[in-house]
């Protein structure tokens, strides 16, 4: 009888318990859990847990490159300069002062308008494109990236990287569910963002704390709308 | 440590308002549950004292980021790039996941550049990327003025940063001056005690009037206030100059009106003295490079220095064998 981990949140499939209270009887195999089956704390797909105790949790390592970085302000895209001025409003928030929070909320408001994407026509790539952007990352930016902050002994990168990942599997978990089942994964659930990490969660409540960055469920911010 | 004020996390706050108790200046007592930074004097008390942990002293000036590498900004940025681009995807598709997506994407992206060395709001790199918004050309209904009243705001943070640095400067002169005079008191009470046949009140006095001279000379020397020695040469002829042509001759004209005769003759021979200081700075300013050996009398009586033992002194009588030689 083996144990599976949830490389998202840690939670344990124990074969030899199985999970009882949701029909799942103890003794029932990895392999004959359903193919949709998710994690029962994130959501995360069956694809993302590795068998507990194998050397899979380690961090996977890559030469550091800075191929394809822009370094320079002056190459960033809006939607970036976007995320940089939120970034430095919650900065100032947190340390209490309002009115440069404002006016950098402000700034970042224009970069948003301005990095309006193209209109999502019938031949939008849209999901694809995401899926493939999400497996990229997975396979050269966070190996890459991991290996640059653990050279530097950058333990606040490193955080930011454990943390993105993590969130970016529940992504890619998400995603290609609704691939392949559609909006029905979405029906009579609520879809909660923590708006510190900002892992997903679909479900009628969020965790009480976040499974990734492990905040209280209000900083968990309700999507409503967007049909 | 730089200073602290107090601030409230109002969602925490239990209105138990033992702040309000223990503020010595009422900045905790608002309308409006924000601590008045203005009043608030930083001494803590309320956040000792609140019992839901909902005040925090933090500091007016933060201490420098922790430094990034190269490598790890560029990784940073590489990943927070393609951040950026899901999240510009995700904005342009239907649905409450696509919503979701966005905002994931875009947390992800902030958090990512804050640890390429965004950290503060107020550090150097965000004053660089903030010009560089100025500088550069921007499309038409770009903010310019959000901009610059960001940088005007942080620039007078500096300012009063350099503000606060000079207060320090003052207090340490203030000091110096306080304890220069107490050095002179103490010994001027050593004098009286030992003329008293009071030898160990002398003793002390002594002894402390030497403490206040070191407490006095570092006081000086922190405030960067000793320069060369042909700069302190200069600066000790202006000091001197000034008190023999400005100071004295007013004080002397107020005495004389008052007919306080002690103080006239005190003033006078120190008037007299100083213009003879003055002289003998100016000439070793001149001299700065001579190696042959100069000496000087210092009359005892009233100041005055010579550059040989007179027969008596030119300024007050007093006898050539008194003076002290340096």
């Amino acid at each position: 009888m083996g144990k599976y981990e949830c490389a998202v949140c840690g939670y344990i499939y124990d074969e030899a318990q199985g999970i009882p209270e949701a029909g799942i009887a103890p003794g029932t195999q990895w392999e004959d859990l359903p193919k949709d089956w998710v994690c029962p704390l994130c959501g995360a797909a069956k694809s993302e847990f590795v068998k507990h105790g194998e050397a899979a949790v380690s961090i996977q390592r890559m030469p550091p490159t800075v191929a394809g970085a822009h370094t320079d302000m002056e190459e960033m895209s809006s939607a970036q300069i976007g995320a940089l001025c939120t970034n430095l409003a919650r900065g100032c928030e947190k340390q209490y002062k309002p009115e440069e929070a404002a006016l950098f909320t402000e700034l970042a408001g224009y970069f948003k308008t301005v990095s309006t994407p193209a209109s999502a026509g019938a031949d939008s790539p849209g999901f694809d494109k995401l899926l493939g952007l999400i497996e990229k990352d997975l396979a050269e930016g966070w190996p890459s990236a991991n290996a640059a902050a653990i050279d530097a002994n950058d333990r606040g990168a490193l955080r930011a990287l454990v943390w993105s990942k993590k969130v970016t599997l529940i992504l890619k978990s998400l995603l290609t569910r609704y691939q392949k089942e559609g909006d029905a994964i979405l029906e009579n659930t609520g879809v909660y963002v923590c708006t510190i990490c900002g892992f997903i969660f679909i479900g009628d409540a969020p965790p009480a704390l976040c499974p990734v960055c492990k905040v209280q469920d209000w900083k968990f911010e309700k999507i409503e709308g967007g049909s | 440590m730089s200073k602290k004020y107090a601030v409230r996390n109002i969602r925490l706050c239990t209105k138990d308002c033992l702040c309000l108790y223990v503020c010595p200046s009422g900045a905790t007592d608002t309308e409006n549950s924000i601590i008045d930074v203005a009043t608030c004097i930083g001494c803590g008390d309320c956040a000792d004292a609140c019992p839901s942990g909902a005040i925090s002293m933090v500091p007016e000036v933060y201490p420098p980021q922790q430094v990034k590498t190269e490598t790890v900004i560029g990784a940073l940025k590489a990943l927070m790039q393609s951040k950026a681009e899901q999240e510009t995807i995700a904005a342009g598709l239907p649905g409450k996941l696509a919503a979701a997506v966005e905002k994931s994407n875009h947390i992800m992206a902030e958090d990512i550049i804050r640890e390429a060395g965004f950290m503060l709001p107020q550090s150097d790199n965000t004053k660089a990327f903030l010009q560089s918004l100025v500088e550069n050309k921007q499309p038409e209904g770009f903010p310019k003025e959000v901009v610059e009243k960001l940088i005007k705001i942080f620039n007078k943070n500096e300012e009063e940063k350099t503000m606060s640095e000079n207060k320090t400067l003052d207090n340490l002169m203030d000091a110096f001056a306080g304890e220069s005079q107490a050095n002179r008191k103490y010994l001027a009470y050593a004098k009286k005690a030992e003329k008293d046949g009071k030898v160990n009140a002398a003793k002390l006095f002594k002894a402390a009037s030497d403490a206040e001279t070191i407490h006095a000379l570092k006081h000086f020397e922190v405030a960067g206030k000793v320069a060369t020695t042909a700069d302190n040469l200069k600066d000790a002829v202006a000091g001197e100059t000034h008190e023999y042509k400005e100071m004295y001759p007013d004080f002397v004209k107020v005495a004389n009106e008052e007919g306080n005769k002690a103080a006239l003759m005190s003033f006078s021979y120190a008037m007299q003295a100083e213009e003879v200081h003055a002289r003998l700075y100016q000439e070793a300013l001149e001299n700065l490079d001579q190696t042959e050996e100069v000496f000087y009398y210092l009359c005892p009586v009233c100041g005055n220095i010579e550059k040989y033992r007179p027969e008596k002194c030119s300024i007050c009588g007093a006898p050539g064998k008194m003076f002290i030689k340096y």
